[in-house]
């Protein structure tokens, strides 16, 4: 379960979440929707306890994720890129991550296998395709079978396959009553996936419900996001889309 | 001539460049400083000079940060993208590119070493018991611009062939010190009075101590030239061959 | 328990790490090059002292510079290919992290420090044909290798870019402390001049063991702004 409440994030003067509050429940594949720039990755950045906010609260399970018990078992997290150093190899990167939660060996070679990067564990990072190197970041957040699963952009970089295997495996975790929270701007791919939307525009939340009450009396979600972030008309000029 | 503009205000653009700039202005001119309150000393016809020498640190780091910030990908959300695609894509001359560079690195180093001479000098010409700047002066300081250019091409050129500045930096910061490891060389082999920075400080420092060996300035500036020549040359085969 | 885990997982990325190998060989390469070097200027008679173990870590003064730059990297790594935050994301605990990278890095920076000074002596002995008559000025040399190498794990935390910590750190040992030594007499109380009390007590007013004191509380106050800001800052 996450819940962020009166979210408040400054930078330089500038600020860059106003306010916002929503939450994520377990069993439900919760969409974080909204244009280049909003406050997507800030907010994720905040919860994860890697930025710190101006005011209110992000908490996973009711704790700030700083205070949890056992942070690899209890949330996982693909941010951008592979967050590996690029001379390590892709075994040696999930080694480390795995001591530090006094996790088996044994489960390094089992979420290599899961996202399908065995053949490529003795490589370095730096060699890895931009796919690769999310499957990397992937198999990192898988590593303590988390409750929470959170995902800034899922499927940048993947091919067709990736992007049908992180929906599948996306569905299968809410399946098994695991939280799952993911940022997007690709309204197509998202409709696909969520249960929840959560739709953000300049650091305010401008919409929150289900899929099918956000998306209302629009055709899709990618006409209700349009609607609900003014970015159709900025696109193109106030004409009807 | 479009290439060496873009380079230039790419270094302009670099606050590491500044950084650079600032040690090498502060360094000699606080150090000289220092010295020029202390009275006067013995080599004080290099009063100046031999602070110089020591500043020439910032034309070091102005040489490394030049080409290593092509390289660089430790900004935290960089994504791995490196700035050199960029610049290979809009100078696909590899030739070009690096001449450019290394147009916009030595133009860099000299200015600064302008710079850096006159605060140097003006603090200590401040000094009640140094010499006045004289006639004599103007080859010497021609010779700190010299020198520092040809060590930030130096040190460029050594960046250009490792991709990383950590090494080539390490390198030459540790051989900038007060007695370098090409002068501890020196009391092994004469010859080592003929590696770069050793021929290159005599176009300007007139008595290195425990030092015998003369090296006419404009001789001592051929040599340092020669060694930056042959190095740019192999840094460039290397650059234009391997992959970006 | 955590605790434990952290620094586990802490050594296993320093050791995981090409860099820290090849800086830790190419170091103890150079040193040995450079200790032929002064052997010989010693057998010339151009140096200032034939004593073996004087001569022998006559290098360690060039040699500190890969110390330096292997705790830079070890700290500065964290912010290549955003692999601060996966870091942080495992260990929330920021100053328990830091902590434990410091703690780390000594783990595999003392021994680097003794074979880099024993090897240096031993092959000085070698070249000059006597045998040392003292072993302190080695333990001091480790010593003073691990505490710069915390200093570099430190300034590198607080810098996060390799390139900005390694030139400020080796501009202050090798250009502006050797300078400030000869000009300034409260120099001694410095990081660098202090330090070489520990092993060169030549050069310095202080003892072996003032140099050492000195030394350490540097590095803890250096240590101690790094965790707050580490602590403080976003990542």
């Amino acid at each position: 379960m996450v819940t962020i409440d009166g979210l408040v994030k400054r930078r330089g003067g500038r600020e860059i979440l106003s306010g916002i509050g929503f939450s994520a429940r377990p069993g439900r594949v919760t969409g974080f929707l909204g244009p280049n720039g909003a406050g997507k990755s800030s907010t994720l950045r905040v919860l994860l306890g890697l930025d710190r906010a101006t005011a209110g609260t992000a908490l996973i399970d009711g704790v700030p994720y700083a205070r949890l018990r056992d942070p690899l078992g209890t949330v996982g997290a693909v941010l951008d890129g592979s967050g590996a150093h690029r001379a390590r190899t892709g075994r040696a990167h999930l080694r480390w991550v795995a001591r530090s939660a006094g996790l088996p060996r044994a489960r390094v070679d089992e979420v290599l296998e899961l996202v399908g990067l065995t053949h490529a564990a003795a490589k370095r990072v730096g060699t890895y395709s931009l796919g690769m190197g999310r499957r990397l970041a992937m198999a990192t957040a898988l590593l303590g079978d988390p409750a929470v699963l959170i995902l800034d952009e899922p499927v940048n970089g993947l091919d067709p396959e990736g992007i049908r295997w992180i929906r599948t495996l996306l569905r299968e975790r809410a399946a098994t009553g695991r939280t799952v929270l993911l940022s997007s701007h690709l309204m197509g791919e998202l409709a696909e996936t969520v249960d929840d939307v959560v739709v953000i525009d300049a650091g305010r939340i401008v919409a929150d419900g289900t899929l099918g009450e956000v998306t209302g009396a629009h055709r899709t979600l990618e006409d209700a996001f349009f609607a609900l972030t003014g970015g159709g008309s900025r696109l193109t000029g106030g004409g009807a889309r | 001539m479009r290439a060496l503009a873009a380079e230039l205000a790419k270094l302009a653009s670099l606050p590491a460049a500044w950084v650079a700039a600032a040690t090498g202005v502060l360094v000699p001119s606080a150090v000289a400083a220092m010295t020029a309150r202390g009275g006067p000393v013995p080599g004080g016809e290099d009063i100046g000079y031999q602070e110089l020498a020591f500043g020439v640190l910032g034309a070091i780091v102005l040489g490394v940060v030049a080409i290593s910030s092509e390289y660089v990908t430790e900004s935290a959300e960089s994504g791995g993208g490196r700035q050199i695609t960029t610049s290979l894509t809009a100078v696909p001359s590899r030739t070009r590119f690096l001449l450019a560079k290394m147009g916009a690195v030595a133009i860099g180093g000299a200015l600064l070493a302008v710079v850096a001479a006159a605060a140097t000098m003006g603090v200590v010409q401040a000094g009640a018991q140094t010499p006045p700047l004289g006639a004599g002066d103007v080859p010497r300081l021609a010779g700190v611009v010299c020198y520092w250019a040809l060590t930030a091409l130096l040190a460029f050129g050594v960046t250009v062939l490792t991709r990383h500045g950590v090494v080539p930096l390490a390198l030459f910061i540790v051989n900038t010190s007060v007695v370098s490891v090409t002068y501890l060389l020196t009391k092994i082999t004469l010859l080592a009075n003929y590696l770069p920075d050793m021929a290159g400080v005599r176009m300007f420092i007139r008595r290195l101590p425990d030092n015998d060996v003369e090296i006419a300035p404009l001789t001592a500036g051929l040599v340092m030239a020669a060694w930056v020549a042959a190095l740019l040359v192999v840094a460039t085969v290397v650059f234009t061959r391997r992959d970006a | 328990m955590t605790a434990a885990r952290a620094l586990a997982a802490e050594l296993s990325k320093l050791l995981s790490l090409p860099a820290t190998w090849l800086t830790i060989a190419g170091t103890l390469a150079a040193n040995l090059l450079l200790a032929v070097a002064f052997a010989q200027a010693a057998l010339r008679g151009t140096a200032a002292t034939r004593d073996v173990v004087d001569v022998g870590l006559a290098s360690i003064g060039y040699a500190q510079a890969g110390f330096v730059v292997l705790g830079v990297l070890a700290a500065c790594s964290e912010y290549i290919g955003g692999q601060i935050r996966t870091t942080l994301a495992a260990m929330p605990h920021r100053a328990r992290q830091l902590a434990a990278k410091h703690l780390a890095t000594a783990i595999v920076a003392l021994p680097a420090a003794a074979l880099t000074a024993f090897c240096g002596v031993a092959l000085t002995a070698l070249v000059l044909g006597d045998t040392p008559a003292t072993f302190g000025p080695i333990l001091g040399v480790t010593g003073y290798l691990l505490l710069t190498t915390l200093i570099g794990v430190a300034a590198g935390a607080l810098a996060r870019r390799t390139l900005v910590a390694v030139a400020v750190l080796l501009g202050y040992f090798f250009v502006a402390g050797p300078l400030l030594r000869d000009n300034l007499d409260l120099a001694k109380y410095l990081p660098d001049t202090a330090g070489a009390a520990m092993w060169f007590p030549a050069g310095g007013a202080l003892t072996p063991a003032q140099g050492a004191l000195v030394l350490t509380a540097w590095t803890a106050a250096l240590i101690a702004v790094a965790l707050a800001g580490h602590h403080r800052r976003d990542a």
